[in-house]
């Protein structure tokens, strides 16, 4: 009998693992596929050429990279000194630099007001994210049983929320049901600066720019760093890296990685669970299980409804999951070349490229790309999000070659009258189609490509509807309402059964955080 | 030659109150049967603001602008005895939503009829419209208390003011699981997807999707359109005969019975009274100041207009502090939704329903499916009003004869979406074409209505704006948006009524609880003034 069996090698998993075989329990992951990773995975599209499968972008929480020691283990963060490279549809581009300065003498060439505005844009962000991350990092507070910890912990975020002063204060409440293209036009007039933050509230949900709680997601992605343009980093060696070096630590702890092996169904006996059956249908029976799939996944595909409440099955029955986004990765032959990037100077130009690209020079055509979406359609212009982390790392290509990651959207998991098999050859088209509008001659420098669609997410990976968050982060799925209200809190209503992924609280994307809080309520629990 | 100390002559107010509309009237009524000497100013000939009656064309009184009644508070009409002041208010039964092609929906008041005629389409779903239902009056039931309640200060030290949160919050925990996931839906979700979780039938949600979006320039499939879903379900719960229907006499008899009971109170009232700006010295408003150059004192200032209108115009930028000056420039109105009143010479007589049976007497919804109202928002996103746009529209005639000629009708439709902001061309320009559109859209469902039209009365965001004083044509004076509402309404830190000009106070829908025609702003600024409500 095992201490904790966890379903899914995911970075959560990976994490929660790590911390409860620290706390001595001796736990086993069992990971479907025939290597961990989940959605931090780098492989070959071909031979010579590796690329982010899905992911392209990490944020793993400093304080698990600290906990874990995972700099030890292998991993090494790398922040580009761009964050975005926004070109125009006019041949001109934005590049948003780490540097605040250096972003701000940018954005003057479009608009020296904006310029002016972005530094105290930046601040009041990171102000309202310190509320938010004191909010992803703690359990959601349980409404029906308030305990005295709760209240504690509810009485510091209120503290946090006043220390803010008043402006900010008020504008964290004003925000957060705001649609992103009316908060990002409160700050600016420039359309590729507005468009280009506004872009993030609507990445990998079914939102466009102009839905109301379009800001909640891009504060709440924002909140870990306190950065609301494209935040998060990559590892050395690409963002697979991230993965094994969460796994060399959870290995090294004590934990127990098993790949290839495939969790058929949650035993349940007596309303609590006992072990997982495997695909080869060997049994593992086990203390508690944890699982790191999402949580309709979890509930209504490895347990058996039976064990469940009719009103528990219709609440996770209604989780919104609805995919929007298709990835695309491509080899290539040489860098794109972006107009107005960098045009003299390769340096500058790489430079310009090494963080995050985004083709979405004006937020009509971001809103009419979502608009085909609402009717079952994909856009034939989307919005993308390239990375080329073949410029940091050249390793992951032949000399002088590159990959180029590309997340387009918006691409809905439901097509109408159509399939994604069918539709798949002709989203690339689009996509690369998009792409070489911006980087002319991208079409022939192809040697290969990749595509992921929204199906494939689910088929493969295992996402279910698509749904990169493991369930949409909208105001009414988070915090104590994630994954569903009076079960935010790592619990089913399956004793022993827990879950550790994105679609517990927080949901912020690949950093941890649901796998470290889930582990400590798993520890608590055997303690008992 | 002698001389006149006109100073001497002049009157004294405890209070005067901009705009006569229905919010205006009641701060009035109320500061007056509380013994304070009110003047009550509106810039029009007549009284109500968008609650008025107008004789558009010779016979056909036309409820210009707001055209039902459902949220009017029923502790308003107790309190100023409205029906004693001549209002009386005519049920409206039932909502017919004519389709093309496919069934038609009609529900009404009788439960078992509209649970039969649901199950035509979905059985599940005339189930489910029981559940739905009961679900939303406790809702509406949770969120009643609030709406007369002075919006507490997130920030505040107030022990007092604290105390309303926890109540809030002690409120919520009393809700069972259930119920607090609704309401947090409802506060949260898209009307299309909280409606997608009870029922399967397109026509029916597309219809009951059609409230959350009511003068926002949101789609049904938007965040945060579920909350006015609920707005429909508090006038239920007070008693469906008595706040659901038609004034007789027009909308405008609702503005002139709280002017009535006003008046008898000792309120004075003018109209033709256009003010020009706010008297400020020191900081304090000292009164006001009439387009014709008069000059008039009062102890406070209450202003029933929006706050653009209010601080932009009749205060003037230079007297505020700039952060609130850029919160008042923030606020959004964005008009979507006009007005067409039609003089017709019969019925409209619909294809899927021929005859002039009792559907024609409730209200009439043009919103046969989801996609049908969101393809109308998607136009209107882009700056153009929709082509098949959602219409809502009542026949007053069938209901209260009184307001047109023997044997004529009016139908009063109200139109969504209508940008304020036209990306190409002006209002002006498009009037008309609007106006065919509305019609042609109707020729759909009812082909005869061409022929019956007499005389038509269009009015787009920019009319509203131009000729009721309504900024952008926003209809609730700004959007009723989770962000403008509640303590953030309408400038955070300012919800209370007060504002950052001592004596002067705000009275209209664009502060909490919000537009429609409630009287609660009014009723609730009145109550903080006289020290009635914290």
């Amino acid at each position: 009998m095992r201490d904790v069996v966890i379903i899914g090698g995911g970075h959560n998993g990976l994490v929660a693992a790590a911390f409860l075989a620290k706390a001595g329990l001796r736990p086993l992951v069992l990971e479907r596929a025939e290597r961990i990773g989940g959605c931090a995975i780098t492989s070959e599209i071909v031979p010579g050429f590796r690329c982010p499968t899905l992911a392209h972008r990490a944020a793993i929480d400093r304080a698990v990279i600290r906990a874990l020691d995972l700099e030890r283990h292998g991993l090494e963060v790398v922040r580009p000194a761009a964050r975005v490279c926004a070109p125009t549809s006019d041949g001109r581009a934005l590049t948003l630099w780490a540097d605040t300065a250096r972003a701000a003498r940018e954005i003057s060439a479009f608009s020296p007001r904006d310029a002016a505005r972005y530094p105290g844009f930046l601040s009041s962000v990171a102000a309202v994210s310190g509320v938010l991350r004191a909010l992803t990092a703690t359990l959601p507070p349980s409404i029906d049983h308030l305990s005295a910890a709760d209240l504690v912990e509810c009485l510091r975020v209120a503290r946090k929320f006043r220390a803010l002063g008043k402006a900010d204060a008020y504008r964290l409440l004003r925000w957060l049901p705001m649609p992103s293209a009316d908060f990002t036009r409160e700050w600016f007039e420039s359309e590729p600066l507005c468009a280009t933050i506004a872009a993030g509230g609507t990445l990998g949900s079914f939102l466009g720019p102009r839905s109301g709680g379009s800001t909640a997601v891009l504060l709440w992605l924002a909140a870990g760093e306190g950065h609301p343009i494209a935040p998060g980093w990559t590892a050395r060696g690409g963002i697979g890296a991230v993965s094994e070096a969460l796994a060399s630590a959870a290995r090294q702890a004590g934990a127990e990685i098993r790949v290839g092996a495939e969790v058929r169904q949650i035993v349940v006996q007596e309303g609590a669970a006992t072990g997982v059956v495997l695909a080869t249908g060997e049994h593992v029976t086990a203390r508690r299980v944890v699982s790191n799939a999402d949580p309709r996944r979890t509930l209504l595909g490895l347990v058996d409804p039976v064990h469940l409440a009719s009103g528990f099955v219709r609440g996770t029955q209604n989780i919104r999951m609805r995919g929007s986004l298709a990835k695309i990765n491509y080899a290539v032959s040489s860098l794109p070349r972006f107009a107005g990037v960098g045009a003299s100077d390769r340096h500058e130009r790489e430079a310009a490229l090494s963080g995050w690209v985004r083709l979405c020079p004006d937020m009509d055509a971001m809103e009419r790309a979502f608009d085909a979406a609402k009717y079952g359609g994909y856009s034939h212009d989307p919005w993308i999000e390239l990375a080329i982390p073949t410029i940091l790392d050249p390793g992951l290509a032949p000399a002088g070659q590159h990959v180029v990651s590309a997340y387009v959207q918006f691409a809905p998991y439901s097509l109408r009258g159509t399939t994604w098999d069918r539709e798949r050859e002709q989203l690339a088209e689009v996509a690369t189609g998009t792409i070489a509008r911006y980087a002319p001659g991208f079409e022939q420098s192809v040697v290969a490509r990749q595509i992921i669609t929204p199906m494939d997410l689910e088929r493969t990976y295992g996402l279910t509807g698509g749904q990169i968050f493991h369930g949409e982060l909208a105001l009414d799925q988070l915090l104590s309402a994630r994954p569903l209200p009076g079960w935010a809190r790592y619990v089913t209503p399956i004793r022993n059964l827990f879950l550790c992924g994105a679609g517990a609280h927080p949901g912020t994307g690949l950093d941890g955080r649901a796998g470290v809080l889930a582990a400590r309520q798993v520890i608590k629990a055997a303690r008992k | 030659m002698t001389i006149v100390d006109y100073s001497r002559r002049r009157v004294r107010y405890n209070a005067i109150i901009i705009g006569g509309g229905h919010n205006g009237l009641t701060a009035g009524a109320y500061l007056a049967r509380a013994g304070r000497k009110v003047l009550v100013l509106e810039r029009r000939p007549v009284l109500g603001g968008a609650a008025v009656t107008e004789e558009v064309f010779p016979g056909f009184r036309f409820s210009v602008c707001s055209y039902v009644v459902s949220l009017l508070r029923p502790e308003l009409i107790r309190e100023l005895d409205l029906p004693r002041h001549g209002l009386e208010i005519l049920p409206l039964d039932g909502t017919f939503t004519p389709v093309a092609e496919g069934p038609y929906l009609w529900r009404v008041d009788d439960h078992a009829k509209t649970r039969r005629e649901i199950a035509r389409h979905s059985l599940l779903d005339a189930e489910a419209y029981d559940e739905f239902g009961k679900a939303m009056v406790k809702m509406a039931r949770f969120v009643k208390p609030f709406l007369n309640m002075t919006p507490p200060d997130p920030l505040t030290r107030d022990p007092r003011e604290l105390m309303k949160f926890a109540l809030i919050a002690t409120r919520f925990r009393a809700l069972s699981d259930e119920d607090r996931r609704h309401q947090l839906q409802l506060m949260t979700m898209s009307a299309a997807d909280f409606l997608d979780q009870w029922f399967e039938t397109d026509v029916l949600k597309a219809t009951l999707s059609a409230s959350g979006i009511i003068g926002t320039s949101l789609g049904v499939r938007s965040p945060g359109t579920a909350y006015v879903l609920l707005h429909h379900y508090i006038g239920e719960i007070d008693g469906s005969f008595r706040s659901w229907g038609l004034a007789r006499g027009g909308t405008g008899a609702i503005s002139t019975a709280i002017a009535e009971a006003a008046r008898e109170a000792g309120a004075e009232i003018r109209t033709d009274a256009p003010v020009d700006g706010i008297r400020i010295k020191h900081g304090r408003a000292i009164g006001v100041a009439l387009a014709t150059g008069d000059e008039l004192d009062a102890d406070v200032v209450l202003s029933s207009v929006d706050p653009r209108l209010t601080f932009l115009k009749f205060v003037g930028a230079r007297e505020l502090p700039s952060e609130f000056v850029d919160e008042v420039r923030r606020y959004r109105f964005r008009g979507s939704s006009g007005k067409v009143n039609l003089a017709l010479d019969g019925l409209p007589d619909f294809s899927c329903l021929p005859g002039r049976g009792t559907h024609l007497r409730g209200a009439i919804s043009i919103s046969p499916s989801v996609d049908y109202m969101e393809r109308a928002y998607d136009q209107a996103k882009y700056g153009e009003f929709s082509r098949r746009p959602y219409i809502d529209m009542v026949i007053p005639t069938l209901t209260d004869p009184s307001v047109a000629p023997p044997g004529k009708h009016i139908l009063s439709c109200f139109v969504q979406y209508a940008p304020y902001a036209l990306a190409r061309g002006t209002w002006d320009e498009q009037r008309e074409a609007f106006g065919d559109t509305v019609v042609d859209t109707l020729a759909e469902y009812a082909p005869n209505i061409r022929t019956i039209v007499l005389h038509r009365q269009v009015l787009t965001p920019l009319d509203l704006e131009r000729e009721f004083g309504l900024t952008e044509g926003n209809i609730f004076h700004g959007e009723l948006t989770l962000d403008q509402l509640f303590f953030l309404r309408p400038v955070p830190g300012w919800a209370r009524y007060s504002t950052p000009i001592r004596n002067l106070w705000m009275c209209g829908s664009a502060t909490h609880p919000g537009g429609g025609i409630m009287g609660a702003p009014g009723r609730n600024a009145a109550r903080r003034i006289l020290g009635q409500a914290r």
